[in-house]
């Protein structure tokens, strides 16, 4: 596993009039756990894929080095994206497939042949043992977000970034899944750096060293873990005051 | 490679298990045949024959536009696509996994409706067979790597049912002009050499390339 730095400068997102990110500045060390907050439209998911590899930014500068690189140079887009484990707002699964064939096809375009022991310890790490043959179209909305952090992670990746990934679970498999992501986090020795997008505030804390609250695509705050606004009930009324600042300041 | 080769796996695995493409390409291609039966009652054995290859690339080409408009839409259900455009390397080879999966495809249709066809018009297609097999891989080479392509530009616009064959057919005129050139010298009976194959060669070589060299953009937000 090769860590990844990610950093911004002045990050712009434009979709024709449309700012979705006015000129942020971030940085995300190897290892660090950060949860991006915000509104719908504050921007979140459209910074994510900028550090996914997957859009490249209208303005500014963006670029992830790995730290074990000698000169410390940037990552090209096409070699970031192989250090990247992505879960989006969609559980991005093939329906025909079965659990296991899911998982080879995902560890295979990322030119790796995993072994059936290497799978299997997949599979059971994530409670999918028992289902690793069956259809993923059969799968509950449980089941199917287990697998695509199961797809997400199979390579092994060094930058996790999850975008939504609570949405639709009930209170019971959202606990047992933020206990697999903490140890996902964790297992890695703190070469994985974890990036969270959501609404929850809850979970922010809960899985993150460090939030970003965004909104309408400037950063407004950074609390870090220690601070008095890192905290559940603190970062939810941050997001309230945000909102009711920027409706005021209209 | 490797990603080409895990596209096409996967491709062939879903297409077996779901057959909603080869299906719905198989039908089409049938009822063509039939209609076109139809349009043509109590036809001398020599008229058809001299009609059969324009018929069976109509027919070929319409079914193809058919499968290549469903090879990017099973990407979109669970944005399965979002996965393909993460994959590291160069992007090309997700096209070329695409297209030999459709190639693979296509050629099974094309196969069935060729039986079809010799059944209803009494074409004797084990004249020229090896020429016509030629042709038709070669042609299929030029219809998978365009069609691949703009089967992927296309799938996200609200319009793609409309969009992709106006944008496909016009760039299949050359292969479809040599393309029955080849198969009615090959269904007459006479060698297909490589004057005639070299035309299908040559588009199909530059519409591959230039798709592989354009499909990094493609995927691209």
């Amino acid at each position: 596993m090769s860590p990844v730095r990610l950093r911004g400068e002045g990050v712009e997102k434009r979709y024709g009039r449309v700012a979705a990110l006015r000129g942020i500045d971030f940085e995300i060390a190897p290892g660090e756990s950060v949860a991006i907050l915000g509104a719908n439209g504050a921007g979140k998911s459209s910074l994510l894929k900028i550090l996914a590899g997957l859009s490249r930014p209208s303005g500014g500068r963006f670029d992830a080095s790995g730290s074990e690189d000698p000169d410390g140079s940037a990552l090209r887009r096409d070699l970031l994206r192989a250090r990247v484990g992505y879960v989006g707002h969609a559980t991005l699964l093939y329906g025909e497939l079965t659990a296991r064939e899911n998982l080879v096809f995902a560890a295979r375009l990322h030119g790796q042949r995993p072994t059936r022991d290497a799978l299997d310890a997949v599979l059971e790490e994530f409670a999918l043992a028992d289902v690793a043959e069956r259809r993923a179209d059969t799968f509950s909305r449980g089941m199917a977000q287990r697998l695509a952090i199961a797809r997400a992670v199979v390579h092994a990746p060094s930058l996790l970034l999850l975008d939504e990934p609570f949405t639709g679970l009930d209170e019971a498999s959202g606990e047992r899944l933020q206990s697999r992501l903490e140890a996902q986090r964790d297992d890695a020795g703190g070469a994985r750096s974890l990036v969270l997008v959501t609404h929850d505030p809850r979970r922010a804390v809960a899985l993150a060293d460090r939030a970003i609250l965004l909104h309408r695509g400037s950063v407004r705050a950074t609390p870090a873990r220690g601070d008095a606004a890192f905290d559940a009930e603190a970062l939810r009324e941050a997001l309230v005051a945000v909102a009711r600042g920027a409706e005021a300041a209209a | 490679m490797n990603t080409a080769l895990a596209l096409l796996w996967k491709d062939l695995v879903t297409e077996w298990r779901s057959r909603d493409r080869i299906v719905a390409m198989t039908v089409f291609s049938f009822l063509v045949v039939i209609v076109f039966q139809f349009a043509f009652p109590d036809t001398e054995q020599d008229e058809l024959t001299r009609l059969a290859p324009g018929l069976i690339w109509v027919t070929y080409v319409f079914a193809a536009v058919i499968g290549l408009g469903r090879t990017f839409a099973t990407e979109l259900e669970n944005e399965a696509m979002t996965a393909l455009a993460l994959a590291p390397g160069t992007r090309g080879w997700i096209f070329l996994g695409k297209a030999a999966a459709t190639w693979v495809l296509i050629g099974l249709v094309q196969v069935l409706t060729a039986l079809v066809f010799a059944l209803f018009y009494r074409v004797d297609l084990s004249v020229g067979l090896g020429g016509s097999v030629a042709i038709v891989a070669c042609a299929n080479v030029a219809i998978c790597s365009v069609g691949t392509l703009l089967s992927a530009m296309s799938v996200r616009s609200r319009f793609r049912e409309v969009l992709l064959p106006v944008l496909l057919i016009p760039t299949l005129i050359p292969v479809l002009a040599a393309a029955v050139r080849g198969t009615t010298y090959s269904l007459a009976g006479e060698t297909v050499g490589i004057d005639l194959l070299q035309p299908l060669i040559v588009i199909g070589g530059i519409y591959l390339v230039l798709s592989f060299l354009l499909f990094e953009y493609v995927l691209d937000e």
